[in-house]
């Protein structure tokens, strides 16, 4: 039998020498009993073979773009420890009754705060604790969700002590976050170990999302007879849980908002889609309650939505967590919670919490001064900028600093004693060594009680001795296994759908989205074949200034001028023929790498990836996964292309034009015709149009002489990837009407300007129009416009000269018509279908800071 | 007592606004000295919707919300109210040499059990707008001996605020911040509430703000001006077992016949008579108000 204190450790024999309490031990020398089956498994899989699972589990973690957003930097994937914590059954029904009776009895306290004040009036909460916070917002004082439950999702941080019980260390119930991460953890790790996980016979989750699910559509039975429509508002793609709102939207089925995809009107609240404006029912909201509606709370808070309140307050829309629930979070509750469970239920809770001391309380702020370096200082109201001290880790100015605080605001402040976590092993450098551990536990609120997810995110600390176990300061998770003595029957929720008898109305499946979404979707595709078209150009135009045979100033000039108006970074190369135009490399690598210059290739790379952040619940695994990589792509170029600046700098661009065509090669070929594709699609074409019209117009309406113009001609036709049909046809015509009918006329080459003319006109056939009256709408009519006028032209027409002007003037008038027709079809599209209104201004300035 | 009390405010927009939605605190509330006969607010153009409710403070809060184009909005206040013969007792310049000294209340509030007592407290605690420092407490101190009653202590702090500072529309803004108004000593109504409230926090007595309006009369044998009165905002403050009590550092006297309450809270940002959000509308906008006093009965 393995012990604690192995003699012969190795990578896979866990030791938890010189740890307290152990999960894997206990505070005993031998494995406990749940766990010999996992630590036997490992073994059979032996260093080599975790050491594949792990990355195994991040390259899905990767693919499924599961990241978290940590602070300043860019988002980082999510990190997950490919060896689970682990909880027997028979110790998680305590667990389990006591998160649920938690859950219970701070739901009281929310109906008790915004109603009657029992707590307040009978002495059992001092008035300062709750007058004082921050989350106690006056403006909801009287709000009441249908049915028997305020609080619709509560989420509990819990450690294990010294002595193997479970301490509450805080709550969460505004919007609290990691449920989905706990999810999105037991899909990888039921791939990537599945034979022990599934001989594990471990609890699954799905039945806990089920019970969400349930409950807010009970919820919206209460003010809607038809099939509700419930959304979830995410703060937007900034956020560093974003990766979970994307994933619960698609994971229940509800549509992802932000709050200017929202709208109050007529007393209600409303989704700007498509179709015009749908009502929603019910938001779950990722969205701290202060910020979620400017008129009566943080007036200058932009992620939320005018009105709201108003319509929460008259019962017409159903806010979950509602709105002021955040006063839950108040850490100070937790020395009270004893009494508050006294007055309520009758008993102490039976998930105890740890020892906390209120600084409002004069005792209490005597302690906590005398023992500061022992304790842990928190909050009582959390703020991104404010985060635990750990009295230990402070020197002797700092904690001084910290007590001037303190003292200063004693109200403010609350300090616990330091629970030393339970460890956990842990995959790190190759070995399992044990990781201070603390686990997020959920509820949701059903008809009569709470559902607990069986389960929960666990997070590890990076070092032996980590303090603050945050996923903001670095920690790792673990999926968390409750281990059941049989197997559970399979019940995923992309199964079986909870959702009531369907009645008539119900029989139709909403699939809708914020024009938001749309019009990111549309810009998307504008942006990547910006972005395609710039490159192409250059590719060929590297290749040109490189090639052996000398280039004729003529040419050299239109491609060099060409670059600049294709990719609008003027002045460039078309002011003069200054020294720019005499060293090209330095203004084209500029044009490729500089992301603070409008039009430039990173810059239009940066627009798409930040679009498709905005619309990342729409995307398949495959499209992220190409995502994924244009992002690494863009990451390399200034490196690859510096080093390939002197050889073949063109190949530098090769792998990011083929990224693109990926890209839209899934486009193509992998989605469905809904919605989406079209505003992608119409997307696509508008900017094929115009970068084809920019392209011809820049390049080939002046006038060269024959061989520079042959030279232009093949340029263009080469980055147009249309050079070699040109040279296999039967040259009937000149060359430049036989150019000019492949990248104007012909309906047979994809990339012609009449084939996206087309296919844009087909587009508008089928979209839903918001058009007035009778009639063309106005973007048929340019297209039909566009249509007729490339068909009614001649090429010989076309490539006739002008002698004053030395250019083809006929040529050049039909493209600047064509410009206009696009650039105002896409001026349409956004006036039709996209929201025109953004940002909004407060009657009255609020210049102080409204929260306290 | 009966008034009539007009109160227009008119915003006059750049460019059409599309949406608006705003919260008022224009409506008088009742209180023991006043009663409201007729309130009506009138909105051009015509609002979407508007909704009455009362709020946490007891103050009757309006919303109401505006979507269609519009480039100016006004909003029309007419109140009929009647001032209680009772509050004139309070006015008579009373002795207020009686009741609690300072260092009773204190120990009070923090031993009563009464409810009124229990929901003071929250009237002593940092609000938004106003914190509690060690420059306001020095400033009131002299004013608050442990002996002294604590009302005539509040007299004699609203009298020094009425002849230490000036009165100076010009000299800030909503939000200039306490620490401002005490070091240039000027200010308006609602600084000078907010400094008076500052000082007694600070010093632990719980203490509120009260916005509403205050009858101008003119000089004598001349014709009132409609328009010229102006609303108005003073403090109250809390005497454990005695109950709240009013001040207007402003006029450096206690609110009485001339005083009609709107509505109170722990600072201006409780009850500010509009607050609101709108879309478009261009960049600049502007503002007129008139208010508007009268009696109707005597």
């Amino acid at each position: 039998m393995e012990t604690r204190a192995a003699d012969n450790p190795d990578g896979l024999q866990y030791s938890a020498i010189g740890s307290g309490y152990d999960e894997v031990y206990g505070d005993q020398s031998q494995i406990q009993a749940h766990w010999q089956y996992l630590l036997d498994g490992l073994k059979t899989l032996g260093v080599q073979g975790i050491r594949e699972r792990q990355l195994k589990a991040e390259r899905i973690l990767r693919d499924d773009g599961a990241t978290y957003n940590s602070g300043s930097l860019s988002a980082t994937t999510w990190q997950l420890d490919p060896v689970p914590a682990l909880i027997s059954s028979e110790e998680w029904a305590g667990i389990e009754a006591g998160l649920q009776e938690r859950a219970e009895l701070l739901d009281l306290v929310l109906k008790d705060i915004y109603g009657n004040r029992d707590l307040i009036r009978l002495g059992i909460l001092p008035p300062e604790l709750l007058y004082s916070h921050g989350g106690f917002l006056r403006a909801c004082d009287g709000l009441a969700l249908p049915g028997e439950h305020q609080l619709v999702m509560h989420a509990t941080d819990m450690v294990r002590d010294h002595t193997g019980r479970m301490q509450v260390i805080g709550d969460r119930t505004q919007a609290p976050s990691g449920a989905g991460y706990a999810l999105e953890n037991r899909t990888v790790m039921s791939r990537v170990l599945p034979s022990l996980f599934r001989d594990s016979h471990v609890h699954r989750l799905s039945l806990f999302f089920q019970s969400l699910r349930l409950k807010l559509n009970s919820l919206a039975s209460s003010i809607t007879n038809e099939q509700p429509r419930i959304v979830i508002l995410t703060p937007g793609s900034y956020n560093e849980t974003y990766f979970e709102h994307t994933y619960l939207a698609n994971y229940l089925g509800f549509p992802l908002v932000q709050g200017s995809d929202l709208r109050v009107s007529k007393g209600y609240l409303w989704m700007k889609s498509l179709g015009g404006l749908e009502r929603v029912d019910v938001v779950l909201r990722r969205v701290d309650d202060f910020y979620c509606d400017p008129v009566e709370l943080k007036s200058d808070s932009r992620l939320g939505v005018s009105g709201l309140l108003e319509v929460v307050r008259a019962g017409r829309v159903i806010v979950a967590n509602p709105m002021g629930s955040g006063f839950l979070e108040n850490p100070a509750l937790l020395r009270y919670l004893p009494r508050i469970a006294s007055h309520f239920l009758g008993r102490e809770p039976q998930l105890s919490s740890v020892k906390t001391y209120w600084c409002g309380d004069p005792q209490d702020l005597t302690y906590v001064i005398e023992n500061i370096s022992r304790l842990v200082i928190k909050p009582c109201f959390r703020k991104p900028s404010e985060q635990s001290v750990f009295g230990s880790s402070l020197d002797e100015a700092q904690r001084q600093a910290l007590i001037g605080k303190i003292h200063k605001e004693p109200l403010q402040f609350v300090a616990q004693e330091y629970i030393s976590p339970s460890t956990t092993p842990s995959w790190k450098d190759n070995q399992l060594l044990p990781r201070p551990s603390v686990l997020r536990g959920y509820s949701v609120a059903t008809s009569s009680s709470y559902n607990v997810m069986p389960g929960g995110l666990t997070r590890v600390g990076n070092l032996a001795d980590s303090l603050n176990l945050s996923n903001l300061r670095g920690a790792i998770s673990k999926d968390t296994w409750i281990l059941a003595s049989e197997p559970e029957k399979q019940d995923s929720l992309l199964e079986k759908q909870p959702v009531p008898v369907p009645s008539k109305t119900q029989m139709q499946p909403r699939v809708s989205f914020p024009c938001r979404v749309v019009e990111n979707l549309y810009w998307m595709g504008r942006y990547a074949v910006r972005a395609e078209s710039a490159l192409r150009l250059l590719r060929t135009v590297f290749v040109q200034l490189n090639s052996t045979y000398h280039m004729p100033a003529e040419t050299r000039k239109v491609l060099l001028q060409a670059v600049t108006q294709l990719t609008t970074t003027y002045p460039g190369f078309v002011v003069s023929e200054g020294s720019a135009s005499l060293q090209p490399e330095a203004e084209l690598l500029s044009v490729v790498l500089d992301g603070k210059r409008t039009g430039s290739v990173t810059a239009n790379l940066n627009s798409l990836l930040e679009c498709s952040d905005q619309v990342r619940e729409m995307l398949s695994a495959d499209t992220q996964r190409v995502i994924n990589d244009l992002r690494d792509e863009l990451n390399g170029l200034a490196d690859s292309l510096k080093q390939g600046l002197t050889a073949a700098p063109e190949e530098a661009l090769d792998p990011l034009v083929t990224t693109l065509l990926a890209l839209s090669g899934l486009w193509q070929e992998s989605m469905v015709r809904g919605l989406g594709w079209r505003f992608i699609d119409m997307g696509l074409r508008v900017e094929k149009a115009l970068q084809a019209v920019s392209l011809i117009r820049s390049s080939l309406v002046t006038v060269l002489p024959e061989y520079q113009q042959l030279q232009v001609l093949e340029s263009i036709l080469l980055s147009s990837e249309v050079l070699i049909t040109f040279r296999r046809r039967d040259h009937s015509g000149s060359d430049m009407v036989q150019g000019l009918e492949l990248l104007l006329h012909d309906s047979s080459n994809p990339r012609s300007v009449f084939y996206q003319v087309d296919q844009l006109r087909r587009h508008f056939e089928v979209l839903p129009s918001a058009a007035q009256g009778s009639g063309l709408a106005e973007e048929d009519r340019y297209m039909l416009e566009a249509s007729s006028a490339i068909q009614l032209s001649t090429l010989d027409d076309l490539v006739k000269e002008d002698q004053k002007t030395r250019t083809r003037a006929n040529l050049d008038q039909l493209l600047a018509r064509l410009q206009y027709l696009l650039q105002e079809t896409s001026n349409q599209i956004s006036t039709k279908y996209f929201d025109q209104i953004k940002v909004h201004q407060q009657l009255v300035r609020t210049d102080w800071d409204e929260e306290l | 007592m009966i008034y009539r009390i007009r109160h227009i405010t008119h915003y006059e927009y750049e460019k059409p606004v599309t949406l608006c939605y705003n919260r008022a605190y224009l409506l008088p509330r009742d209180t023991e000295y006043q009663s409201c006969t007729d309130s009506r607010i009138q909105i051009y153009p015509a609002y979407t919707l508007g909704q009455q409710r009362t709020d946490y403070f007891g103050n009757k809060a309006y919303f109401f919300s505006l979507e269609q184009p519009h480039q100016e909005l006004k909003i029309d206040v007419t109140t009929d109210i009647r001032v209680h013969e009772s509050k004139y007792a309070r006015e008579c310049e009373l002795d207020l040499d009686f009741g609690n000294t300072c260092g009773q209340a204190l120990v009070a509030l923090q031993e009563s059990r009464e409810l009124p007592v229990l929901e003071a407290r929250e009237f002593v605690l940092n609000s938004p707008m106003i914190k509690t420092a060690s420059s306001l407490r020095e400033y009131a101190r002299s004013s608050f001996g442990s002996n002294r009653p604590l009302l005539s202590a509040v007299r004699e702090l609203t009298e020094r605020i009425y002849t230490d500072f000036t009165y100076d529309p010009e000299s800030t803004s909503i939000a200039t911040p306490l620490d401002e108004v005490l070091q240039n000593k000027r200010g308006v109504c609602q600084d000078f509430a907010h400094l008076a409230i500052g000082c007694l926090r600070s010093l632990g007595f719980p203490a509120r703000y009260v916005s509403g309006y205050l009858e101008t009369l003119p000089p004598p044998g001349q014709e009132k001006l409609v328009g010229s009165d102006a609303s108005h905002a003073w403090f109250a403050v809390f005497s454990p077992g005695e109950g709240w009590f009013e001040f207007d550092p402003t006029n450096n006297n206690m609110p009485a016949e001339h005083h009609i309450t709107t509505a109170w809270g722990r600072d201006y940002g409780d009850v500010s008579p509009l607050k609101g959000v709108f879309f478009d509308g261009g960049k600049s906008q502007k503002l007129t108000v008139s208010v508007d006093v009268s009696r109707l009965q005597n």
